[in-house]
């Protein structure tokens, strides 16, 4: 796709009409008898550019160097950050996940605990930035107001593709996890309990030990299920919270491919809801000026004068 | 060379460098550009966080100085005014400044002059001053498009934007896809020949360092010809979805507002047909009504197969797979209802204006048929109580462009008829689109009847049955795109500009119909590009016509021309 630039002619034109500009300022702040001419050769001078802005560019000028940005930017920036830290910490849960199914001698207990707290922490800080994500949406300029809801927009969509991405990795990683008990258990289960039947048939005298091999076994399978349990309490549990962030996100989350996803509807809708603002606000200037209240009190004010003329010429009358 | 993608990647590249919170400033016409091609999000996700059009930028005094603007206008002299104005006091921290077209010299001048606070940091030409409403076909929104009918003589100024305006949209056609076409016009056509011109002027003289490119062994071909050479095609009824959607309801940018129709909840007012976002739509929307009504009916059984495991939630497993895929559930059901609602609304219409039987009246006159049975049923329709004014003139406009010279005894009477039904009609305007697009100002072979090899194709055709008796038709284009394949094309009708000669078959065509084309030839075009023929077309025009606009443009000719005619 072909282009052009046209900056540097641009620029050259620029400079070339700021060195014009620049000994016509600096000969008119030159005093003496003929500042008058001066003056009007500035004028003339000024006359034979295009009309400017009739401001004075020093305090424009000052006001632009300011440049600061509203407040609710930070908001809106600690939750990038929010968003970009929990995309490192998923990172990581990743790894662990990784690590933790890989088979391993150890009870892996250890890795169960890191996941967890991974999985909390980052469940944690996405409902943070949520709540923070709500309260940009406060009141200010119609254009302030728009840029707002549209970072508001783009954050609640990073959320929730983060928190689906969460989800997402949770059921690969438990779907794994259960495929893998599943099957050492399975086969282990089956093992001892032929194992115990044999037993059974061999040691009928042990029953002490034997009771001993099926408490441990019993034991065992309560943890087992136990464990179970717990996995799938944690699931519950952060299907709801995040089931929850999504409900509130989907609010902001733009739908693609709808009409809201057009730039041209959101411009109209731009203009149409700034101009009825506009409307309601001339109509709430007009209610108040016709309002009830100020005639009341007018009406009032009136009256109690009234009353204290009435009141003086009485004691003048009655007096006399 | 896909229009949509060329655009995509201009917005990209303008967007790319600039870093930090950025708003994006545009005006009518590039809002246009720019909403085909690029979503919201898309812009939401390129730090882009304000869109405004530049005629209510300078309305508000806020300072956002912690913004970067980035602006993409057309470089009109409107424009210009606003943007100096906006310059001579600055609202934002950085401006970047982008225009969809040639900027002249003096504009520049202009511009700078009015850039005291130095806060312009580039200026760039970036060519997408077209809409690309699909991968092949463009369209320009140009304003007053009954231009095109009128003599030059009768409003010179306006005709000069008008072909300024065509000139200027073919060109950036032509530098975003990096190319130096050879061009050829329709002979009788004078605005075509003029364009052609104009077009070759700028691509050979004036800013031929411009549009230098590397040459490919065989230059690409740019074909301009006029709408009124088929005239048939905008004034018949569509079933094809797309096709059918614009001409019954009206498709503008890819929008669909429905609110003209009847009551709807609020966010199916207006709807999106775009077949870049909408996979359904993309597969169905050259299907004809019969088939689209049984995919989509598919479609709403895929749907409500989903809806209901959904309700099925037993176990923790289920649950967690509904919130998986909730946000595609969401897409799907949005999707389903907007189809739902359009085809709904189609039939609707359908019914009432009684276009089945509207329709296989059209298609007889614009494929087959003889005279006398056309003249019985076009007579029988204007008698129809129930058939609406615009088909009526429909009907007579077809049996005269076809009838023109067989019988005018007969054209007369039904002139009469139609005068007498219908109140809104403007005396006169069959005999001006007569005038117009009569079979004497013809070049192409509109119905097949101009030399024996067509005539020999229609009655093989009509041996051998139509397959869809609302379909049979096929736009005059078509004949067009394989006169070039095959390498037909003569150079009586069809000159060359300039000293230009083309070797060969070209690999990549663009055609521009002055006056506008219809979904109906993009149809054509699409399917031809399907099937692998060597060659890409892409089609453009000045806008996107259906009957009513078609209609529209002539009785606003027509209008016009009427006092000069007086006059003469």
């Amino acid at each position: 796709m072909a282009t052009r630039n046209r900056t540097a002619m641009y620029r050259k034109h620029r400079d070339a009409v700021k060195s014009v500009r620049a000994p016509l300022s600096s000969s008119a702040s030159g005093s003496g008898g003929p500042v008058i001419e001066m003056a009007s050769l500035l004028s003339s001078n000024r006359s034979s550019y295009a009309p400017l802005s009739t401001e004075d560019p020093g305090p424009s000028r000052d006001a632009f160097t300011v440049g600061l940005p509203p407040a609710w930017v930070d908001d809106s920036e600690e939750v990038a950050v929010n968003i970009q830290q929990a995309r490192v910490k998923m990172t990581e849960l990743v790894k662990v996940h990784a690590k933790a199914l890989m088979p391993s001698f150890g009870d892996g207990k250890e890795d169960q605990h890191m996941i967890e707290a991974l999985t909390l922490e980052i469940t944690d800080i996405l409902r943070r930035s949520e709540k923070r994500l709500q309260k940009l949406s406060a009141s200010g300029s119609a254009e302030d107001s728009n840029i707002r809801k549209n970072v508001q927009r783009s954050l609640a969509t990073d959320l929730q593709n983060l928190s689906m991405d969460l989800r997402r990795k949770q059921s690969t990683y438990l779907k794994r996890l259960q495929q893998q008990k599943e099957g050492p258990d399975g086969v282990d289960l089956e093992m001892n309990l032929s194992g115990n039947k044999s037993r059974l048939e061999d040691d009928e005298f042990n029953d002490m030990s034997i009771n001993d091999y099926q408490m441990r076994k019993l034991k065992k399978s309560e943890q087992i299920t136990g464990e179970r349990e717990r996995e799938i309490q944690q699931v519950v549990q952060s299907v709801n919270d995040l089931a929850q962030i999504m409900k509130d996100l989907s609010v902001l989350v733009i739908d693609q491919g709808t009409i809201v996803d057009r730039i041209d509807y959101n411009i109209q809708t731009v203009a149409v809801s700034v101009d009825e603002g506009l409307k309601q606000l001339q109509k709430a200037e007009r209610t108040q000026k016709k309002g009830g209240m100020v005639m009341c009190a007018t009406v009032l004010v009136i009256m109690c004068f009234f009353m204290l003329v009435l009141l003086i010429l009485k004691e003048i009358f009655f007096s006399s | 060379m896909s229009l949509v993608t060329a655009v995509r990647d201009y917005i990209n590249r303008m967007l790319q460098d600039i870093s930090g919170m950025k708003v994006l400033i545009l005006d009518s016409h590039t809002v246009s550009t720019v909403s085909v091609a690029y979503s919201q999000s898309e812009l939401l996700q390129k730090e882009v966080f304000l869109v405004e059009l530049v005629d209510s930028i300078s309305k508000s005094k806020e300072s956002m100085s912690h913004l970067k603007a980035v602006f993409f206008l057309r470089p009109t002299s409107e424009n210009i005014q606003r943007l100096r104005r906006q310059l001579a006091s600055p609202r934002f921290g950085e401006y970047h400044l982008f225009f969809s077209n040639l900027l002249k010299d003096t504009q520049i001048h202009n511009l700078a002059d009015s850039d005291e606070q130095e806060v312009v940091q580039q200026v760039q030409e970036f060519y997408a001053d077209f809409v690309a409403i699909d991968p092949y076909h463009f369209t320009l929104n140009v304003p007053s498009n009954h231009l095109y009918i009128l003599p030059a003589v009768v409003d010179p100024p306006s005709l000069q934007n008008f072909c300024d305006r065509v000139v200027d949209g073919i060109a950036a056609v032509f530098l975003a896809f990096k190319r130096r076409p050879i061009i050829r016009y329709q002979r009788t056509s004078d605005i075509a020949k003029r364009i052609a011109q104009e077009t070759a002027k700028l691509m050979y003289q004036q800013e031929s360092g411009l549009f230098d490119f590397r040459r490919t062994e065989v230059s690409p071909l740019l074909l301009v010809i006029d709408r009124r050479d088929d005239p048939l095609t905008p004034l018949l009824n569509q079933w094809t979805y797309q096709a059918m959607v614009h001409e019954l309801i009206g498709i503008q940018d890819n929008k669909v507002d429905l609110r003209s129709t009847g009551k709807f909840p609020t966010d199916q007012q207006e709807v999106v047909l775009s077949s870049e976002q909408d996979s359904f739509f993309k597969a169905n929307m050259y299907e004809n009504f019969g088939d689209i009504g049984m995919n989509i009916k598919r479609l709403v059984d895929e749907f409500q197969q989903i809806a209901k495991s959904n309700q099925n939630i037993q176990t923790i497993e289920d649950m967690a797979k509904f919130v998986d895929n909730y946000p595609e559930y969401k897409k799907m059901q949005g999707n389903v209802s907007k189809h739902v609602t359009l085809v709904t609304e189609m039939s609707k219409i359908v019914e009432e204006r009684k276009l089945m039987l509207v329709s296989q009246t059209e298609q007889e006159l614009a494929c087959n048929g003889g005279q006398v049975a056309a003249f019985e049923a076009v007579t029988n329709l204007l008698n129809n109580e129930s058939i609406s004014d615009i088909d009526r003139l429909r009907l007579v406009m077809l049996y005269a462009l076809r009838y023109e010279k067989e019988s005018p005894v007969q054209l007369m009477q039904l002139f009469n008829k139609l005068a007498s039904r219908s109140a809104k009609y403007k005396p006169g305007l069959v005999q001006f689109l007569l005038k117009q697009a009569g079979v004497d100002k013809r070049t192409g072979d509109l119905y097949g009847n101009r030399d024996f090899l067509n005539i020999a194709r229609n009655m093989a055709r009509g041996l051998k049955g139509v397959e869809n008796v609302y379909t049979q038709h096929q736009p005059l284009l078509f004949q067009t795109m394989e006169s070039i394949i095959k390498g037909r094309m003569r150079d009586v009708d069809y000159p060359y500009v300039g000293n230009h000669f083309q070797q060969g078959r070209p690999q990549e065509v663009v055609i521009f119909i002055v006056g506008g084309t219809t979904y109906e030839e993009s149809r054509s075009v699409a399917l031809q590009n399907a099937s692998n023929s060597g060659i890409r077309f892409v089609l453009g025009g000045s806008v996107v016509l259906n009957s009513k606009r078609f209609l529209k443009d002539l009785e606003e000719a027509q209008r016009i021309a009427r006092p000069s005619t007086t006059v003469l």
